[in-house]
């Protein structure tokens, strides 16, 4: 998905730091201090983790850290919710299975 | 070491805030905690310009009011820590806070819960696809976020969250493709309702989601007609190729700490709320509740009942003496009581208001499709023949609203002392097409009419809050009150004003037999 380069009602979007990091190993760029999901949506990122029973992929769906939905694997550290955690250069962001980083993980 | 503050507020959305600014205004010292990471509660995310009157902040968007309300809080000395969330609360008022990893502990003498609401959702299938969003989540990306949330959206649920969420996604530049409900009727404002019809979108009541799909990410979703049973009727399903699916299907209080502690609660067709009363005092001397967390309503009288919790607060803690805070109360009361009148008012909740309190017919069209009918809009007050430029006022429904008749410098609109009485426009008195009325208009439901400009031509000026602003000189298409094409239309005035706030004044002009139909402008 796109950002909203100008706004009807709120004018220009603040400009802000574009930043690296990385995506299962993918190098993406985004916006410091935006959430971690948003520079993921601006990539076309929706899958976040895939559930650990019926292996179901989960994106976004709050985006205010109520539902969980949106956690992955954030510099190692597993169930970071994305949706209201800052994006800082060289972030290694990984898809979540079940309760870590290994895809085996959700398909025992 | 417990810390102890005069009043521990917990949440710093419009109820709570207002609430600590109440009560550090009569002396005390209050602290707020919220979860965010940015006070304001849901206040930052609402673009559009409030109803109510001017005691309430009527036509000022809903962040400007979230602005004005952090710095009055931070010039009365409101302490607020962020990113704290509240776990636990006791019975001695004495509170747990997570903030980072770590817990601390607060003593209060009082404490006010204002922890607001949140989103209820419905299962269908599919409904945990990535791309399956909550109305809140879509907000917070476009407006506080700054990304579109998708570029074709379903619409589930046609309350004024879902009304408001459908038009801000347009401004935001996302195409609504449908907006979907259960119910037979729209449940919000008509004048959202209309202002989203007359772009294009379709309504489908008495309609639900029947299947969302895509494997990874949403790629289509399909909707069927329900019958009385609220059963699919076979044959009716309609399939849409979006990439999002919105759902705004209503809000629920977020009591869990009352009941923890140990308040007397209810069970109410609007959610699990505390037993309090008027200023938000609950069954536990001490501790209150105030905003959509005591029940949902609104911004607006969520800062009033916060207000009024604060002047409680502090008679209850010897800050403010009985009389003081009775005539603050009654004050607050009146404002109050106005916001909950007219025919959204608590006790008309899901029930069909069949005539206006004028005695008018209720427009069915609008309850169903989204726009009055054109053979309807004439029976309303507002909307009058002249000769000259004159106000179209399409506002059919009693809601708590007037900035329309503060607005006009000459005194053409008139609503009288009865905030939900329909806006009546005085054929006496002379429009000079300032052009005021139509930006402060909250629900984007008045238009200037000017029959015959020579050549068979007449205008319409609508509002217009969305881009590319059209040009002097574009030629496109008028679309009605339905979104359909009326006819050929060029643009020949655009106003910008600060005083009009973001609501641009477009004008164009199209044939005098289409003066009344044409209320929108595509360009081509
Ligand atoms: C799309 C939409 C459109 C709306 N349009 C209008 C309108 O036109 N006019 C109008 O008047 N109203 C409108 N409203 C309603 C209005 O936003 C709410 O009624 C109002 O925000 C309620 O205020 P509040 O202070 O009770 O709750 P909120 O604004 O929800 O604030 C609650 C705060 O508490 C915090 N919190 C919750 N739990 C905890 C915890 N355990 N610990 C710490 N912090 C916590 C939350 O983070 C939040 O900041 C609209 C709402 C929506 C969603
Ligand atoms: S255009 Fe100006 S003068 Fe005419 S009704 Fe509106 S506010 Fe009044
Ligand atoms: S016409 Fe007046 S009362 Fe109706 S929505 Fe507009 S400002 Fe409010
Ligand atoms: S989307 Fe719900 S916690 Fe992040």
């Amino acid at each position: 998905m796109e950002r909203i380069q100008t706004h009807p009602i709120l004018g220009d979007s603040p400009k802000g730091k574009l930043v690296s990091f990385t995506y299962d190993g993918q190098v993406l760029q985004g916006i410091e201090g935006e959430p971690i999901s948003a520079a993921l949506r601006v990539a076309g990122v929706m899958t976040h983790r895939y559930t650990k029973k019926r292996h179901e992929p989960r994106g976004v769906f709050c985006a205010i850290g109520r539902c969980t939905d949106c956690v992955m694997v954030v510099n190692g550290m597993p169930n970071i919710r994305t949706c209201i955690t800052p994006l800082e250069e060289g972030m290694d962001v990984r898809t979540q299975y079940g309760a870590s980083d290994k895809r085996e993980e959700a398909t025992l | 070491m417990i810390k102890r503050y005069d009043l521990i507020v917990v949440g710093a959305g419009p109820a709570g805030l207002s609430a600590a600014i109440e009560a550090a205004k009569n002396g005390l010292k209050p602290i707020v905690f919220d979860e965010n990471a940015k006070p304001g509660g849901q206040l930052f995310k609402q673009i559009h310009k409030f109803f109510g009157s001017k005691e309430h902040k009527a036509k000022i968007r809903g962040f400007n009011i979230g602005d004005e309300l952090l710095r009055e809080a931070s010039e009365n000395g409101v302490e607020v820590v962020l990113n704290a969330t509240v776990i636990g609360l006791y019975d001695g008022k004495e509170v747990t806070v997570k903030i980072g990893e770590e817990i601390l502990h607060y003593k209060g003498d009082s404490v006010l819960i204002a922890t607001g609401a949140s989103e209820n959702m419905v299962t269908f299938k599919g409904w945990t696809t990535p791309g399956v969003i909550g109305a809140g989540a879509a907000q917070t990306m476009m407006n506080l976020h700054h990304i579109k949330p998708g570029n074709k959206v379903l619409m589930l649920g046609s309350g004024n969250v879902g009304l408001v969420v459908s038009y801000q996604l347009m401004q935001a530049g996302c195409e609504v493709v449908a907006l979907v409900d259960a119910a037979p009727r729209i449940g919000g404002y008509g004048v959202h309702a209309a202002k989203i019809a007359r772009c294009g979108v379709p309504f489908y009541l008495s309609h639900t989601i029947v299947e969302v799909t895509g494997a990874e990410a949403v790629n289509g979703v399909t909707i069927a007609k329900l019958d009385e049973n609220f059963k699919f009727i076979e044959g009716t399903e309609k399939t849409f190729e979006v990439d999002t699916v919105c759902v705004a299907v209503g809000l629920s209080p977020m009591s869990q700490l009352l009941k923890q502690a140990g308040c007397e609660m209810k069970d109410t067709p609007g959610g699990f709320v505390p037993v309090c009363d008027d200023s938000g005092a609950t069954s536990i001397p001490g501790i209150y509740a105030a905003g959509d967390v005591a029940g949902i309503e609104e911004a607006s009288s969520a800062m009033i009942e916060g207000r009024m919790s604060g002047a409680r607060i502090a008679n209850y803690l010897g800050y403010l003496d009985e009389d003081a805070l009775q005539a603050r109360l009654a004050e607050l009361e009146q404002a109050l009581s106005s916001l909950r009148k007219g025919m959204f008012a608590p006790e008309n909740r899901g029930k069909l208001v069949t005539k206006t309190e004028e005695g008018i017919d209720t427009s069915m069209s609008l309850l169903e499709k989204g726009y009055v009918a054109d053979d309807e809009i004439e029976k309303y007050p507002g909307v009058t023949k002249g000769s000259g430029v004159h106000p179209v006022i399409e506002c059919t429904q009693n809601i708590p609203c007037n900035p329309c008749q503060d607005a006009c410098p000459k005194g053409c609109i008139s609503i009288g002392s009865n905030i939900t009485s329909l806006p009546v426009v005085k054929g006496d008195v002379a429009c000079i097409g300032c052009g005021m009325c139509v930006a402060s208009c909250s629900g984007q439901a008045i238009f200037l009419v000017e029959d015959d400009i020579g050549d068979g031509y007449g205008t319409v000026t609508l509002p217009y809050e969305f881009l590319p602003l059209p040009e002097v000189g574009q030629k496109g298409i008028a679309l009605g009150r339905d979104g359909k094409e009326v006819c050929k239309a060029e643009v020949i005035n655009v106003r910008s004003s600060t005083a009009f706030d973001h609501t641009h004044l477009l004008t164009m002009k199209v044939s005098t037999d289409m003066v009344m139909k044409a209320r929108f402008f595509k360009a081509e």
